[in-house]
């Protein structure tokens, strides 16, 4: 017998109180005074005596009770496995069965199916089982049920998925569970291959006290395993005497393709083909040494139509090359580069805007086809095939402000460099980020000179380093004084403290001021080697463009908008796109995305639309309205690491999870702690109810024998 | 024991008297009251019967020369009467510590004011009264006489107890002091054995006095009605004995009883007038008992 907390029993003194108040109580009983004793000393005596003898075993009552009730309270149990498991009372098991990928190698899945139904097969209908399956993330299947057939239906329903393991979710979902239960026992099942990318020890991850857990390491996994490295594609032009490519222009892509041979045996003239557009187009032999990885690239494709799906394949579709296929294929899209359609304006001649056209004409990433347009043309509706306008020293009438005030909040971006013709009417004045003052001559003196740049910002953070570009080389003769909005955002400031470039967002796309101009008029900013970049930050981040990958892996975020910009949306259909978007998963479900956020004028940039992606394969989301834009296509691979099965010790898990090595345990008959031993068989719980009734009978009795001595 | 009620009594609360401080008041209140709801008794005017003549001697006072007689006879005549009945009437009070106890009044409470007013009554009938306190030893003495009514009515409000009592030896030490015959009321709980007291009431009753004995005990001494397991101390001892009332009642009941009974028939066996008082009783049936036995004790002269 043990107590939990013994230092309760130091209130078995309590025991001396009845005795006290016994002794007390017959010392300084209620005195009578009487005329004479005379006719009572004559009566037997005994009667006296016989009392007393009642009230010792009122007092024994009293004292057993406070003894039970203070020995319930130092929580008395017997450190006895056998009687702790036998005794142990209802269990609150939560079965946390791995569902990831490297499940499905050979009959893995099933053996883990049948372990898991085995480890709850001791379970009672007073238990009460909990189901978690988890990958990268844990979701509870099936919650606090007493039925154990249920339990192993939902178990035997479940399939792997393609995600990665992730022991640290499910163990916290599982605490969380636990912490909640009522039950005098909690056991954590823990069924999986154990792989040991998926253990990242975490110093915060805690099981409920008294928690078991029992590890089910699941086997198989031991012969050849092969797995497909992310592929590199290397593009070229077809002919790039033709000059600047345009969308649509076909591309020659190289795509190499890796192999990852993690066990001990070499992998000799494993096939390995490239599929296009679900056609095999290629198809090559690839060795690897054990434990090594190799190369090989095929022969180069001339892709001409976006979002072309591709398919690297080991094996062939009959012969699987190891008991793992979902690491054998790696997914990618090819998409030749859309460039960003950007329209400068400008009233000076065509020369002047030589500079800025020939930096926007340079670069890949993203590739910017400019049209240099003289003021007229805003009138028309060439803006709605831009993604970027440039105004550069232009007046801009009301018309034409409204026009760019719908370009701006429909998802393009604007950028007005200010020259001594540069103007905007006054009623609309509000909704640039400035108001724009009068000119500042700086041709006599020293110019001025760019500083304060936000370097944390888009469009500087290239400039952050030192010695990547000093903006205080380009010396400004002239600009136009600014007056900042409360609400914009200076990126740049002259050395006189005048702001030099402002931002707000506006809608779905932002507007940028610029204080002086993109020309040599009143700077020489274009002759600066800066000049370049500065432009194209400025391009890509007007544009929103990010560079979007070939390939994602399963449970990365796929962001739409930006993979939207790079497939060379305009403004314009952004804009009139109001009904959402439909999602093709992999699975061939159809999912539908709402209709994008419009920010208010001034308000901050709406929520990136976002897609998580949970499935091998490729995912394909397509505009649901009149003018849908260009359709995205995400490729979706498995996590390579996933397919490396090295395992560890389920007990390095436990041990860390628990604290001791010794709490958790691969067998239900170990030793539970201390706590869970007391919790199981809850002797205070006893103790404190024969407590209770003892007290309860020494009051009836007492009550009963004083009644008695009254008559 | 006598309970109940009487012909011609006026039942007067002795709680109530004991709220009047005057206990010449309280005696009167309840003499005159007691009297003149018994105006027919023969003690009424009994002291002026005329009784013989004699001859007259030289030295008598001649204003009670019979002159008629004279006048037939030509001698001279006495004219002799009853003699008065002024005789000795003495209260022998109990104030040891037991008298102090009482539920609602006190037995000495009652028995001061029962001895107040039995000396009132007997004083307006001429009898010369006295009074003899006593616990142990006897504590005030006053002699009998027609003119100590005042001092008797003092000394019994200032009588208090204060020492133990013990019956035999004041008792036997106060008869020799009675060398007249007269009446003799003790007034006490006689708290000693049957044989102690009539031993030492003896010599008083042997000297020719006429003895009264009023037994006054409280209710709860007679009822035993505790309830609560208590410790009892002797008011007089002071010792102390655990009581289980519900368990000794039964005994102590019937003990009271027999001594009761006891006392009862030892005095009818003498010439001692006995009575229990229960000072839950009003003080006129004490004072009927009284004039009862004087009824008595007159016919039987």
């Amino acid at each position: 017998m043990s107590f939990l907390a013994p230092l309760f029993l130091v209130g078995l003194a309590a025991l001396a109180v009845p005795i006290l108040i016994h002794l007390t109580q017959k010392e300084r009983k209620a005195v009578v005074e009487f005329p004479s004793l005379m006719f009572l000393r004559k009566i037997p005596y005994e009667s006296v005596q016989r009392r007393r003898i009642r009230d010792w075993f009122l007092l024994a009552l009293r004292l057993a009770a406070i003894a039970l009730i203070v020995a319930a309270f130092s929580r008395p149990f017997v450190r006895d496995s056998a009687i702790a498991a036998t005794q142990g009372g209802a269990r609150d098991i939560v079965v946390l069965l791995d569902r990831s990928y490297s499940m499905g190698y050979g009959n893995t899945w099933s053996t883990a199916q049948r372990l898991a139904g085995e480890a709850i097969g001791d379970a009672t209908p007073a238990d009460r089982i909990s189901l978690v399956l988890f990958a990268d993330a844990a979701e509870v299947a099936l919650r606090s049920t007493p039925d154990r057939s249920r339990a192993v239906a939902e178990i035997t329903a479940a399939s792997p998925g393609s995600g990665s393991t992730r022991f640290g979710p499910a163990l916290k979902l599982a605490g969380s569970l636990l912490a909640e239960s009522l039950l005098p026992r909690q056991e954590v099942i823990v069924v999986s291959d154990f792989q040991r990318a998926g253990w990242q020890p975490d110093d915060t991850l805690r099981m409920p006290g008294g928690t078991t857990i029992r590890a089910v390491p699941v086997g198989g996994a031991d012969g050849a395993s092969l797995a497909l490295t992310p592929v590199a594609l290397l593009r070229s032009p077809v002919d790039r005497a033709q000059g600047p490519r345009g969308p649509g222009q076909p591309e020659r892509v190289t795509v190499t393709a890796g192999v990852l041979n993690r066990t001990a045996t070499p992998a000799t003239d494993v096939p390995i083909a490239l599929d296009v557009d679900g056609r095999v187009v290629q198809e090559l032999k690839i060795s690897a040494g054990p434990n090594q990885s190799a190369t090989i690239s095929f022969a180069p494709l001339t892709i001409t139509t976006p979002n072309t799906r591709a398919v690297v394949r080991l094996g062939t579709p009959g012969q699987p090359v190891d008991a793992l296929p979902r690491d054998n294929v790696f997914n990618f899209v090819i998409t030749p580069s859309a460039p960003v359609p950007v329209m400068a304006v400008s009233h000076s001649a065509a020369d002047a805007m030589l500079y800025l056209s020939r930096a926007l004409a340079i670069g890949d990433a993203p590739r910017f086809e400019a049209s240099m347009q003289s003021p007229e043309a805003l009138a028309g509706d060439a803006m709605n095939r831009a993604r970027v306008m440039l105004l550069n020293d232009v007046a801009v009438s009301d018309a034409v402000a409204a026009k760019l005030m719908a370009f701006v909040e429909g998802g393009g971006g604007l950028l007005v460099a200010l020259g001594p013709r540069a103007s905007w009417p006054a009623s609309r004045a509000q909704w640039l980020p400035v108001s724009i003052g009068q000119t500042v001559d700086r041709t006599r003196g020293a110019p001025a000179r760019l500083s304060g740049m936000e370097f944390g910002h888009a469009v500087f953070e290239p400039f952050r380093a030192p010695r990547s570009g000093d903006f205080s080389t380009a010396r400004f003769y002239s600009y136009r004084s600014l007056s900042a909005a409360k609400d914009a955002s200076v990126l740049a400031r002259f050395d006189t403290g005048e702001p030099a470039l402002v931002e707000r967002a506006a809608g779905r796309g932002r507007v940028l001021v610029y204080a002086s101009t993109l020309d040599l008029n009143w700077n020489d900013l274009a002759l600066k080697p800066m000049f370049l970049p500065f432009v194209h930050q400025i391009g890509r981040h007007l544009s929103g463009f990010k560079e979007q990958p070939a390939w994602l892996t399963i449970g990365q975020v796929l962001d739409i908008d930006a993979a939207e910009v790079a497939a060379g949306a305009t403004s314009g259909s952004a804009a009139r796109r109001a009904g959402g978007r439909t999602i093709l998963t992999p699975a061939g479900q159809r999912r539908d995305l709402p209709a994008p956020v419009v920010a208010t004028p001034g308000g901050t940039a709406p929520p990136v639309t976002a897609l998580e992606l949970t499935e091998q394969g490729f995912y394909e989301v397509r505009g649901a309205g009149r003018e849908p834009g260009p359709p995205i296509v995400a490729a979706s691979n498995v996590a390579i690491a996933e397919s490396n099965l090295d395992r560890i010790d389920p007990q390095e898990l436990v041990a860390a999870v628990t604290g001791n090595g010794t709490t958790g345990s691969t067998s239900g008959d170990d030793v539970l702690p201390d706590e869970a031993q007391e919790l199981a068989q809850r002797v205070w719980w006893y103790l404190l109810f024969a407590g209770i009734l003892l007290l309860i009978a020494e009051t009836a009795l007492a009550h009963r024998l004083s009644k008695a001595a009254r008559i | 024991m006598a309970t109940g009620t009487f012909p011609g009594a006026r039942f007067i609360d002795p709680v109530v008297l004991s709220r009047i401080g005057s206990l010449e008041l309280i005696a009167k209140t309840v003499v005159d009251g007691l009297i003149n709801g018994t105006h027919r008794s023969p003690f009424f005017g009994a002291s002026v019967d005329f009784a013989e003549h004699r001859g007259y001697v030289p030295g008598d006072d001649i204003r009670r020369v019979d002159w008629r007689v004279y006048a037939r006879t030509d001698k001279y005549y006495i004219k002799e009467f009853e003699a008065d009945s002024n005789a000795n009437f003495t209260v022998l009070l109990d104030v040891s510590k037991s008298m102090g106890f009482g539920s609602k009044i006190s037995k000495l409470d009652y028995g001061k004011t029962l001895a107040a007013c039995l000396a009132y009554l007997a004083n307006s009938q001429r009898d010369r009264v006295g009074l003899i306190t006593f616990d142990a030893a006897v504590v005030d003495h006053i002699p009998a006489s027609a003119k100590h009514l005042d001092v008797v009515l003092h000394t019994l409000s200032r009588a208090a107890p204060s020492q133990p009592g013990e019956l035999v030896g004041p008792l036997r030490r106060v008869a020799e002091h009675f060398g007249r015959r007269g009446i003799i009321v003790v007034i006490s709980d006689f708290y000693a054995e049957p044989e102690a007291i009539f031993h030492a009431v003896g010599p008083i009753v042997h000297r020719g006095n006429d003895v009264a004995l009023f037994h006054v005990m409280d209710p709860q001494e007679i009822d035993f009605s505790f309830s609560e397991a208590s410790s009892f101390e002797d008011m007089e001892s002071g010792e102390q004995m655990p009581i289980v009332p519900g368990r000794l009642a039964d005994d102590y009941r019937a003990l009271v009883r027999a001594h009761i009974d006891t006392l009862s028939k030892k005095a009818s066996q003498q010439p001692v007038d006995y009575t229990l008082l229960n000072t839950g009783l009003p003080l006129d049936y004490a004072l009927f008992r009284f004039l009862s036995m004087r009824q008595r004790l007159a016919r039987t002269r």
